[in-house]
């Protein structure tokens, strides 16, 4: 076989090794933002990893023109979800306070009126 | 070959299979928002693995499909959700 298709099964075995991490953070980990902090790790770089290892599997300029729309559509929106998230995680008050080092937004705790929170 | 390919089938069984326990158990709405977005990004390794394993090109327009609507989810579950959903952590 040829070793480009070598390659890319190995990575696609450390993308799947990278989500196994963040399904073991989610588990073991204690609160929202801890958890988010385990969950956006496959979410950019697993994915890049099984993108570059489509592009080397198939070997066609058509198919990379196409993953590089996925992930730079990923890189917009993982940050998105990541932040409107923690945000509410912090408002919600699903984070535990003892763990915080420092405490910027302790000011304004109180939601906006007009936030949706 | 086919030891690379067990692994990796384990490897992603075991990961959903974590995935999905935490979306049942989760305490609060937003652990559970977290844990399906896990979910989601494992289903697109998964069919890019698929694309990888099978040399096929079929579902791509089925990841630039998820990876442009699957944040609506969360963020909408993020905006909605109650100040104080009821659950003691």
């Amino acid at each position: 076989m040829n070793p480009l298709d070598l390659i890319a099964l190995v990575l696609v075995l450390i993308g799947a090794l990278l989500c196994l991490t963040a399904a073991i953070g989610l588990l073991r980990f204690h609160d929202v933002p801890t958890r988010l902090h385990a969950a956006t790790k496959p979410q950019v770089l697993g994915l890049i990893l099984i993108c570059v290892a489509i592009a080397l599997a198939t070997r066609s300029w058509h198919v990379v023109a196409f993953l590089s729309a996925v992930i730079i559509i990923q890189f917009a929106t993982a940050p998105l979800s990541a932040h409107m998230v923690g945000r509410q995680a912090y408002r919600n008050g699903t984070i535990d306070e003892r763990s915080l080092i420092a405490d910027e937004l302790a000011d304004s705790k109180r939601t906006p009126p007009a936030a949706g929170g | 070959m086919t030891l690379l390919l067990t692994v990796i089938y384990i490897v992603f069984g075991i990961a959903a299979l974590l995935t999905l326990w935490r979306i049942i158990s989760g305490p609060s709405i937003l652990d559970r928002a977290v844990a399906s977005d896990v979910l989601m990004t494992l289903v697109m390794c998964v069919l890019g693995a698929d694309m990888v394993v099978n040399q096929h090109t079929r579902t791509l327009p089925v990841l630039l499909i998820i990876a442009a609507v699957g944040v609506f989810g969360s963020i909408s579950i993020a905006r909605f959700v109650a100040r104080r959903d009821n659950t003691d952590r």
